[in-house]
């Protein structure tokens, strides 16, 4: 059993999503993919994906890799849309164009019901994500909330709060992804701008440690029981050293948050979930059986391929090193936990 | 002879007194892991009248001092020794902390004024009258016994 918690499909040509948008905005700009400035060399996704329609654009094809050459038996599809646009209003349409599109092309024609869903919404325009949720929640193969990794303010500030309180209400967890695009972005690290796409991709994930941190110490979670955050781009294998530093800070000023009422670590558990990623954990998968038991990481954390991206990563990579135990978690038994999915019985 | 058990945790240790009443003078012995019996005596601190509320006498009383503190006419005392990295705890502000108030627009309420001691060194908060550390309770630190007779205050140490 094997579950795939992050796959990104897309238009079959950057006009696609035109179909549709609502006449209202079918004639405005939107960037392309693949248009920001940090790409990988040769192209975001794989080489040998490039041909008449976009990588990770075809159902089929998709299915085939996925299903047949990685023996995943669910993947979860967490589309990109076009970057944080300055129109807040027009993203948030580009959102649910997408999800109209996720649904049309992919999630109702697939009949063996492998493919499940993401619900893009726009938290620039936290109305309009409310009202999202609210439109397609019920839909049983949407699985989980989608927000870009790259924002304004972190995600524990109270201006999102409404998001995340639907999201909980409807048992859905919020996946946060780099969301790349030509948008409005922002500095990829807390000092600026990386120099080459290594140094944006090896850090930019970790931002999303200042979401996870803003959430625990502004009380998002302590008010929000049911709440979940996935982190799609990994960087599971930092959160040990920063938990420790936010521990340590709320021994010494807890009083400034008494809604904390419990260490931060404490949190992470009943609220926190991440992807596997290809630049994630030890170099040396001696190591890695050790490391994933520090925060418990061998709880937290669910294969993701990245497919189609230039660095998908397969479940034998995702769960090298690791014990008997901590593969299974890792492979299949969290992600299976957090949507609900049921286990099948693996042939062979 | 009279035997009394107490059981206190410390941070660290849990310590076995055993207290001997003989005649008018208490003592008590600390039985901690490896090492020998400590003398634990009931010594004079000050009057009562030289120990107001919201004051504190720190005494010299062994490795560290006690601190003796008033807290709205109730008499506490602990070790002058954080559990956290051993700062001299009684040198630090006292006051209350904060809670959880839902509806106050900073959604904080001021409680336990005047019993609450921050370590002056990393602000951990320590509640004089029971030991335990606000944000972790077993993160304790030791307290002692104080009484009063005919207006002077008595610490157990």
């Amino acid at each position: 059993m094997i579950i795939d918690t992050n796959v990104q499909p897309h238009f079959r040509f950057n006009a696609e999503i035109r179909d549709y948008l609502p006449d209202a905005h079918r004639l405005r700009s939107i960037p392309d993919v693949e248009q920001q400035w940090y790409q990988a060399p040769g192209g975001d996704y794989r080489r040998d994906l490039y041909g008449e329609h976009y990588p990770g654009s075809d159902p089929e094809t998709v299915a085939r890799h996925l299903f047949d050459d990685a023996g995943v038996q669910y993947a979860i599809l967490n589309p990109l849309t076009r970057g944080n646009i300055a129109d807040y209003l027009l993203n948030s349409r580009i959102c649910a164009a997408v999800n109209d599109w996720l649904l049309d092309r992919w999630l109702e024609p697939d009949s063996t019901g492998r493919f499940r869903g993401t619900i893009r919404v726009n938290p620039e325009d936290p109305k309009g994500a409310v009202a999202e949720i609210e439109r397609l929640s019920a839909h049983p193969k949407l699985v989980q909330i989608g927000v870009p990794m790259q924002s304004r303010e972190p995600y524990g500030k109270p201006m999102f709060e409404p998001i995340w309180a639907a999201a909980a209400a409807h048992g859905l967890p919020v996946a946060v992804h780099i969301n790349g695009g030509n948008g409005v972005d922002y500095a990829p690290t807390f000092a600026g701008h990386a120099h080459t796409y290594p140094g944006y991709a090896a850090f930019m994930p970790l931002n999303y440690f200042v979401h996870l941190a803003t959430l625990i110490v502004e009380g998002v979670f302590g008010r929000h029981p049911g709440l979940k955050f996935v982190f799609a781009d990994g960087g599971y294998d930092i959160l040990t050293p920063l938990m420790w530093r936010l521990d340590t800070f709320w021994l010494s000023m807890r009083d400034q948050t008494p809604w904390v009422d419990r260490y931060p670590n404490e949190y992470l558990p009943a609220h926190v979930r991440f992807c596997s990623s290809a630049f994630d954990g030890p170099t040396d998968a001696a190591q890695m059986q050790r490391w994933m038991e520090f925060s418990g990481k061998a709880d937290l954390l669910m294969y993701g391929s990245s497919y189609p991206h230039w660095s998908t990563s397969s479940p034998e990579i995702a769960a090298a090193g690791l014990d008997a135990a901590q593969r299974d978690k890792v492979l299949w038994q969290n992600a299976s936990e957090l949507y609900g999915l049921a286990v099948k019985e693996t042939a062979g | 002879m009279d035997y009394r058990y107490h059981n206190i945790n410390s941070n660290e240790a849990q310590w076995l007194v055993v207290a001997t009443v003989d005649g008018n003078s208490i003592e008590l012995h600390d039985h901690q892991k490896g090492g020998g019996p400590a003398v634990l005596k009931r010594r004079l601190v000050c009057s009562l009248d030289e120990l107001p509320p919201g004051t504190m006498k720190l005494v010299d009383v062994g490795k560290f001092g006690v601190g003796v503190y008033n807290v709205r006419g109730s008499l506490h005392a602990i070790v002058n020794y954080c559990s956290h990295e051993g700062a001299p705890l009684c040198l630090g502000y006292v006051g209350g902390t904060n809670e959880v108030d839902p509806d106050a627009p900073d959604r904080l309420r001021r409680s336990r004024d005047g019993q609450i001691v921050r370590c002056p060194w990393h602000n951990w908060e320590f509640d004089v009258t029971t030991g335990c550390n606000v944000a972790d309770p077993r993160r304790r630190i030791r307290t002692y016994q104080v009484d009063v007779s005919d207006g002077e205050v008595y610490l157990t140490a």
